[in-house]
């Protein structure tokens, strides 16, 4: 009876930030993902598919890259979560005067310069740092230790950084989480514990998941902090993906390469989250 | 002031009719009441009078002038939200002025009109307080001051006083009666609560589950004289007590079951009506006299036995057994003028009432 | 006795997060350069710092391009709900904006500098605001079509009803209501530019250098106060930040 009145308004208003997002975001994943499957001839036509770039990394060099990257991705994010669901539970449970102050102290380095905290490191860990100095100075040791271009100097950073990431999200859910249903649980005879895994855990799983990936995704391409932390070795994906596509005629291994990392990535990712939702939701139970 | 007419309007909500070819015509000026059960679509029906869903059929005409595919924003119809939906970033002044701002009219006549209203709301001392900042009885006459200073031809109001405390209900219930006997705008007014329907109906409608109407009439009639026992049950409480029809053409009376034959009275003769049919009759419990001593001059008799009795301050409910197992309800105004009778538990009583308080429905 | 464990935990934690970032910027002020201890108080290292051009310019590069790119991503956003507002069904298309979160930055770095490649777009501040639009993208659209959502949608038919055409209702009651989440969501876009490291390092080219690229400079020829001096004010700004974006949030709690 009426006229629609979508069909009034062009699609076009509605368009910039598909057509950005596509254009700009798909298009080129796309091209990147084209680079490693498409043959071209001599003359730059198209000359079919193969997989034969992929063929180039599946060697044990390669798979320790990613596996290490794997490893590195599934550390820091359970160290973030060990760490960041009890920081974010006390943080939601807090009065609230700490409250605010506290979590301004916990935003504050998440808005500030990621390099300026890597340097802040340096300046920690370096040879000539301050921990080493004041180690020597104690007399507690004799000779500088090695903090950085180490694994240890790696992780350090990488939970530094992203542990803001796991934090908010999980306080986020927690802060919304209606009180009354601990007061109901205990009331019904749980104890603190049991609660906690019951009730508390399973319905905060929204806020750990998010946690999850928006930890494990970047910290598994990660390229910055092993290259700044972890000097020259070329132990990780981020490493390895600049290392080509920044190289001399090495792009389209590059982008092979990017190609099978991500997938193993969204594979892994993908994995992970159906096992997280199996975990954390108690199994119902209905023999009585 | 125009009439609103509704032809055989219908309404589909995921394929099943919500509203299910209702044709209504709803008086200019008057206050106007739809009164149905919880989800019967009611509401629905005020939105589409309003243009907030569309109509799948029919037609909706304000007089003579065919509204059915006037937008939302043209109808010269205002509505008053169950929830108020007053604009939370807008103070209590800019509220109002809303519908003003958007006319264009000059700065000096919608400052005057708005505070003419907001003093005959009462509500001069929050003019710029925020909507989160008022109680609920004053975000509700904010609501309604909004939807009438733009003086439009129609209010709707969707279950104003659902969200009200009771003792608030009572007192808004009569000013609203006030304020549309002083504006003269028809006023639509749906709620699921039959006495407030009751209360402030000029003309009331009756809606059922399957979104048709079942009667439409005034307030009166349609208590005493329900057509459905869908009605009947519906406003007001009432007793039912099915059985058949005899002697319709002498002196007519129902038989029932293991109880006796009682008196009827067929002042209109319905075309449902004939001599042995199945029917029910409709009692209303205030309109029973219950007694333990024996009264004359009535037309129809009964015993029961009381089975409990529930106090509600200025009436008595008692709820009775007869003699077949069926129940009654009976109601008795607590006036104690004169010393009464105490009728307990366990008692057996009379029971007796005229045969022109009985309605006649079809079975 | 949990009283303790617990003060202990977060102390250990904030801890954690802020020696390094106190060291850093007492030893801005120190006299003499790292590693001698603390030899006296001074302005020296700041002065030197406002004095590079090369800041200053790395400095105005990455403000143009996280100021362009909150302006693009935020109109486009607001495009985007404005077409919803009207009756548009974008919900269906929503999910690709979640690219954002499943594909890592270095992946997506890779591929818009391939990409530029072959589309002959040289890298400058053009290709900075083109991808740092993205990032802006990913959290501009699904943040403020969440609000949206969450608005009563009878306040917009309240609106219509007492008068207003659609497009009045979006720019009287629809865009105010949403302004708080628009505000806090750019400021957060405009810091996530300001501070990106990883899309800047491909795309940015060698002419145009952010400040994350300056810092990176001056981090390869080791620890200088100067860099110290240049941490200290910029955490000052983000604190200032901060404090803007809590007192925003505190405020919109109202609606």
């Amino acid at each position: 009876m009426r006229k629609e009145k979508s069909s009034e308004l062009p699609f076009a208003i509605g368009i910039p930030a598909l057509l950005w997002q596509v254009l700009f975001f798909y298009l080129p994943l796309l091209f990147i993902v084209g680079t490693s499957v498409i043959l071209l001839a001599e003359d730059g036509s198209f000359a079919g598919l193969s997989f034969k770039s992929f063929g180039n990394f599946l060697t044990p060099v390669y798979a320790r890259v990613i596996f290490f990257s794997l490893l590195l991705g599934i550390s820091n994010t359970v160290i973030c979560l060990v760490i960041g669901y009890p920081l974010a539970y006390f943080l939601a449970f807090t009065g609230k005067k700490f409250k605010n102050f506290l979590l301004f102290l916990l935003i504050v380095p998440f808005w500030t310069n990621f390099l300026l905290h890597v340097y802040a490191w340096f300046f920690v860990l370096e040879r000539e740092g301050v921990v080493n100095t004041l180690l020597m100075r104690l007399g507690v040791i004799h000779e500088p230790i090695h903090f950085l271009n180490s694994v240890f100097s790696i992780m350090i950073m990488m939970v530094y950084y992203y542990l803001p990431f796991m934090v908010l999200p999980i306080y986020s859910s927690l802060e919304r989480f209606d009180r009354r249903l601990i007061e109901a649980s205990l009331d019904l005879g749980a104890t603190s514990l049991e609660t906690f895994r019951k009730i508390v855990l399973p319905l905060t799983l929204r806020g750990i998941s998010a946690g999850f990936f928006l930890v494990y995704i970047p910290s598994f391409a990660e390229f910055a902090i092993p290259e700044l932390m972890g000097g020259d070795k070329l132990m990780f994906v981020g490493n390895a993906i600049s290392h080509y596509i920044l190289g001399e005629g090495t792009g389209s291994l590059g982008a092979s390469f990017t190609v099978i990392s991500c997938t193993v990535l969204l594979l892994t990712a993908g994995g992970f989250y159906l096992l997280l939702n199996r975990l954390l939701t108690p199994k119902q139970r209905c023999d009585g | 002031m125009r009439s609103i007419t509704l032809k055989r309007v219908k309404k589909l909500i995921n394929g099943s009719p919500i509203i299910d070819d209702i044709s209504l015509v709803i008086p200019a000026g008057k206050f106007f009441a739809l009164l149905g059960p919880s989800g019967c679509g009611k509401t629905t029906l005020l939105r589409l009078i309003a243009g907030l869903e569309k109509l799948d059929s029919g037609q909706i005409f304000m007089g003579d002038e065919d509204i059915s595919d006037c937008p939302i924003n043209e109808r010269p119809i205002n509505i008053v939200f169950q929830n108020y939906a007053l604009f939370p970033h807008l103070n209590v002044f800019e509220n109002i002025a809303y519908s003003l701002r958007l006319k264009k009219m000059p700065k000096i006549l919608i400052q005057q009109k708005v505070l003419k209203i907001l003093e005959a709301f009462n509500l001069e001392g929050h003019i710029y307080k925020l909507p989160s900042q008022l109680s609920g009885g004053q975000q509700q006459r904010v609501a309604l001051a909004r939807a009438i200073v733009g003086e439009p031809d129609l209010l709707l109001l969707d279950e104003p006083l659902a969200a009200l405390d009771f003792k608030l209900r009572e007192k808004v219930l009569l000013e609203l009666i006030e304020l549309q006997e002083k504006l003269k705008i028809t006023f639509v007014y749906v709620t699921h609560d039959q006495f407030e329907a009751l209360t402030v109906a000029d003309q009331m409608a009756i809606m059922n589950h399957d979104g048709t109407i079942e009667q439409i009439g005034r307030p009166k009639e349609i208590y005493e004289f329900p057509i459905s026992s869908f009605v009947a049950k519906f406003v007001g409480t009432t007793n039912i007590l099915p059985g058949t029809l005899r002697n319709l053409e002498g002196e007519p009376e129902i038989e029932i079951t293991d109880l006796g034959k009682f008196k009827v009275d067929i002042s209109q003769k319905k075309s449902w009506m004939s001599e042995g049919c199945e029917m029910m009759i409709s009692i209303r419990p205030e309109k029973i006299l219950i007694t333990k001593k024996v009264a004359h001059n009535f037309s129809n008799h009964l015993t029961g036995h009381v089975h409990s009795i529930v106090y509600h301050g200025r009436s008595t409910q008692y709820n009775l057994i007869l003699k077949n197992g069926m129940r009654l309800q009976v109601f008795e105004q607590n006036e104690e003028h004169f010393p009464q009778e105490v009728i307990d538990y366990d008692n057996e009583v009379h029971l007796y009432w005229q045969k022109e308080n009985a309605v006649l429905l079809e079975r | 006795m949990g009283k303790i464990a617990r003060l202990l935990f977060i102390a250990t934690i904030y801890l954690f997060l802020y020696v390094p970032i106190i060291v850093l910027i007492i030893f801005s002020f120190n006299t003499e350069s790292f590693p001698s201890p603390w030899k006296g108080f001074t302005w020296r290292w700041y002065e030197e710092l406002f004095q590079s051009t090369h800041l200053w310019k790395a400095f105005s590069n990455s403000l143009i391009v996280a100021l362009s790119s909150t302006l693009i991503s935020v109109t486009a956003g607001v495009l985007l709900i404005f077409y919803a507002a009207q009756g548009g069904r974008i919900g269906k298309y929503l999910f690709l904006f979640y690219g954002n979160l499943v594909i890592p930055e270095t992946v997506l770095a890779v591929s818009l500098l391939a990409f530029f490649g072959l589309m002959s777009i040289p890298l400058g501040l053009t290709t900075l605001v083109l991808s740092h639009t993205l990032l802006g993208l990913g959290f501009v659209v699904p943040m403020v079509y969440a609000r949206f959502r969450e608005l009563d949608y009878r306040l917009t038919e309240a609106s219509l009803v007492l008068g207003a055409s659609s497009i009045q209702t979006f720019f009287k009651i629809t865009l105010p209501l949403l302004s708080p989440t628009l505000v806090t969501t750019a400021l957060l876009v405009f810091i996530i530019s300001f501070d990106d490291f990883i899309l800047s390092y491909f795309c940015a080219g060698s002419s145009s250098q952010t400040l994350s690229l300056y810092i990176l400079s001056m981090i390869r020829s080791g620890v200088s106060p100067v860099v110290n001096a240049l941490s200290t004010l910029l955490l000052f700004l983000s604190s200032l930040l901060v404090w803007i974006f809590f007192s925003l949030k505190i405020r919109a709690r109202i609606f």
